[in-house]
């Protein structure tokens, strides 16, 4: 591999436990991409316990195009994916999965999509090849889900199969489970142009799927995040501070609760004192909330300060200037 | 202290065939030091009798410098002995990392202030090291020593013992040997020296057990005072976190706040449903405890909420994954990034 010829297409292929298919990936990914003038394959062994990575570095020392990355342990397909991102050299990159379903011949669709003007192509899956109870139904509760709380319509989150820009892929960073995200979170922080191509999909021939089904608990931590993020990553005092309203505004209730049965027993009664705790203590409680919610928006203000600067420093996208 | 160690090289004194690499051997004095002569003529004795050459780092704590008194006569019968007196009071991970810069081995073993496995196991640990392992730690097995001392064990294997992935069974073992390289670039910071090899498992550095007869002196019964329990407990919770969660804050404070929450609200809803029905609210105690709830889930949620916040925006300086060195010299470039502490 010559370092001065860089390749225009980088494809990553996170791997885990898939000695039987590396073989038959790369041979239908040389297939579909023999068009193309130069394209690197980017194999992120993802500290699988069987021969995948042999198998990967024995196809690298036949192919210049092919990179081997080994993770040192089992980090998961976020990890993975980054690491790939990292070591990807070409303008344009495109994930997939390791395991054969997603078809390398729509890579050159994507492509085209990416070059009519966007910043990343995700692909749907027709005609998806997958059990419908473990899979199809929660992978459409999960993408309803996506769609209504991050405002980013894709329909397939779950689909590999995606095309970014070098540029895009340069501000997002992935960390916990977020490559699920992605599109949603390209599109919170980096005002990314994102479109749609259906792609195919074939049912599984080797290997097991690497997946379970009780992920929503997870899944909702997350959204939640990249909500959080979406809406206030420019003033987390605003969400600590709206949180904290709208906890003097539940204290306030309690004290009128508090006043109103106090008036009515004496109005009812008779009585000049009346003793009655649990509603000003709730309100109190309430107060404390309030308080700590303040502070905690201040913390996350000051700590994050600096960081946030710097990053917005980044962002700044190279536009006209006047004057 | 150098010139002694350079006079060794020069093989003034050493006359040994010199094939395998230098061991640095660290002895971190920071609790229940033994003399530390005797200390050193033991190990000593067993790496001369696996034709192992070496040096001895003993880096101590202030408490304990009167301890190294010995050290300097040995230093002067020509020794290969090094003494790092601590100036100030620091913990045994700092007074590691010290000494790790000072180390010139390729190879370096770290052990404590007193003997907890027979002095042979040093051999077998780096040959382990030599074998592939990135880090060989010592279990004291078969255990001899009193019951109070393993039910101890016991409970740290209980707490701790699950982030292990069930490959450790004695991380309380401060014998280790590793390349000094490994162990330079494993993260370490606070009190977290005692639990190196779980960090080691968690940055995907490869560990191997090598089990070794408990020393007699390391039988007696140990009982500390209850501060140290104390903070060994919340040593564990901050490791705990640390390795599950530090990515993902949110599923740790968002379950706690969940469930907080969760029992708050509906104890209010069921509350608030019986007002419309006549109960007043004003007489139910029950209302302080449901909101009292309902706060702390916020609280905890609103923590999580922070704790992603930072995560992301440092997102961009950090990765969490690291590579393993290629096995293919032109498989992948050695650019390696590193966790960043």
């Amino acid at each position: 591999m010559t370092p001065s010829n860089v390749p225009a297409l980088s494809v990553v292929v996170p791997m885990y436990n898939e000695e039987e298919s590396v073989g038959p990936l790369v041979e239908a990914l040389r297939a579909a991409l023999a068009g193309h003038p130069s394209w690197e394959l980017v194999l992120v062994d993802d500290g699988s316990r069987d021969g995948t990575a042999g198998v990967a570095e024995s196809l690298a020392t036949k192919d210049a195009r092919i990179v081997v990355l080994r993770l040192a342990r089992n980090y998961g397909q976020t990890q993975a994916m980054q690491a790939g991102f990292d070591r990807a050299r070409g303008g344009i990159v495109v994930s997939m999965d390791g395991d054969l379903q997603n078809d390398p011949r729509d890579i050159p669709l994507l492509v085209a999509k990416l070059e009519e003007g966007y910043d990343l192509v995700a692909g749907y899956r027709m005609n998806r090849q997958d059990k419908v109870v473990t899979r199809k139904i929660p992978s459409w509760v999960a993408n309803r889900i996506i769609i209504r709380l991050t405002g980013v319509h894709i329909r397939d989150n779950g689909c590999s199969l995606k095309a970014y820009r070098r540029e895009l892929l340069d501000k997002l960073h992935l960390y916990s489970d977020m490559h699920r995200f992605l599109p949603a979170l390209a599109a919170a922080t980096a005002n990314a142009r994102i479109a749609e191509v259906p792609v195919r999909h074939h049912a599984r021939k080797f290997g097991v799927s690497k997946y379970g089904l009780s992920r929503i608990a997870k899944l909702l931590a997350d959204l939640l995040t990249i909500r959080m993020i979406a809406t206030f990553r420019e003033s987390p005092l605003v969400m600590f501070g709206l949180g904290a309203l709208s906890s003097g505004v539940i204290a306030t209730g309690f004290f009128a609760a508090w006043l109103l049965s106090v008036m009515q027993r004496i109005a009812s009664t008779g009585a000049t004192h009346v003793i009655d705790y649990v509603l000003p203590g709730s309100a109190l409680l309430c107060i404390a909330l309030a308080a700590f919610l303040m502070m905690l928006g201040l913390i996350a203000e000051g700590a994050l300060q600096k960081v946030r600067a710097e990053e917005q420093l980044e962002r700044l996208e190279p536009g006209a200037v006047y004057g | 202290m150098t010139g002694i160690a350079t006079r060794e090289r020069s093989g003034a004194v050493h006359t040994r065939v010199e094939t395998r690499s230098d061991v640095s051997v660290i002895v971190t004095v920071v609790e229940r030091p033994e003399p530390l002569d005797a200390l050193y003529r033991e190990y000593a004795s067993a790496l001369d009798s696996c034709g192992r050459s070496y040096e001895f780092i003993f880096v101590a704590h202030p408490f304990f410098h009167d301890m190294l008194e010995p050290l300097h006569a040995l230093q002067r019968e020509g020794a290969r002995v090094r003494v790092i007196e601590s100036p100030r009071s620091i913990g045994e991970t700092a007074l590691l990392r010290r000494a790790l810069a000072e180390a010139r081995g390729d190879l370096v073993v770290t052990v404590p202030a007193y003997r907890q496995v027979q002095p042979s196991a040093l051999c077998e640990l780096l040959a382990a090291v030599e074998d592939g392992a990135d880090l060989a730690v010592a279990r004291r097995w078969p255990r001899l020593d009193s019951r109070v001392n393993r039910l101890q064990h016991l409970a740290l294997h209980l707490t701790a013992g699950g982030l292990a992935n069930g490959t450790l069974h004695d991380i309380a073992c401060g014998v280790r040997a590793a390349r000094r390289t490994v162990l330079q670039d494993i993260p370490l910071y606070g009190d977290f020296a005692r639990f190196l090899p779980l960090l080691a498992i968690y940055n995907g550095y490869n560990v191997a057990e090598v089990a070794s007869p408990q020393h007699a002196s390391d039988l007696p019964r140990r009982i500390y005072r209850p501060g140290v329990y104390v903070r060994r407990l919340i040593d564990i919770l901050g490791l705990y976190f640390l390795l599950r969660f530090t990515e993902k804050p949110l599923r740790f404070f968002g379950l706690i706040g969940a469930v907080l929450a969760g029992t708050g609200g509906i104890a209010l809803a069921v509350m608030f449903v019986q007002r419309l029905f006549g109960d007043p609210l004003g007489d139910r105690p029950l209302l302080l405890l449901a909101v009292l709830l309902t706060v702390l889930g916020v609280q905890a949620i609103a923590l999580g909420l922070v704790g992603e916040m930072i995560v992301h925006f440092n997102a961009s300086r950090r990765r969490s994954y690291r590579l393993r060195e290629p096995s293919v010299p032109n498989a992948a470039s050695p650019e390696s990034p590193q966790l960043s502490s």
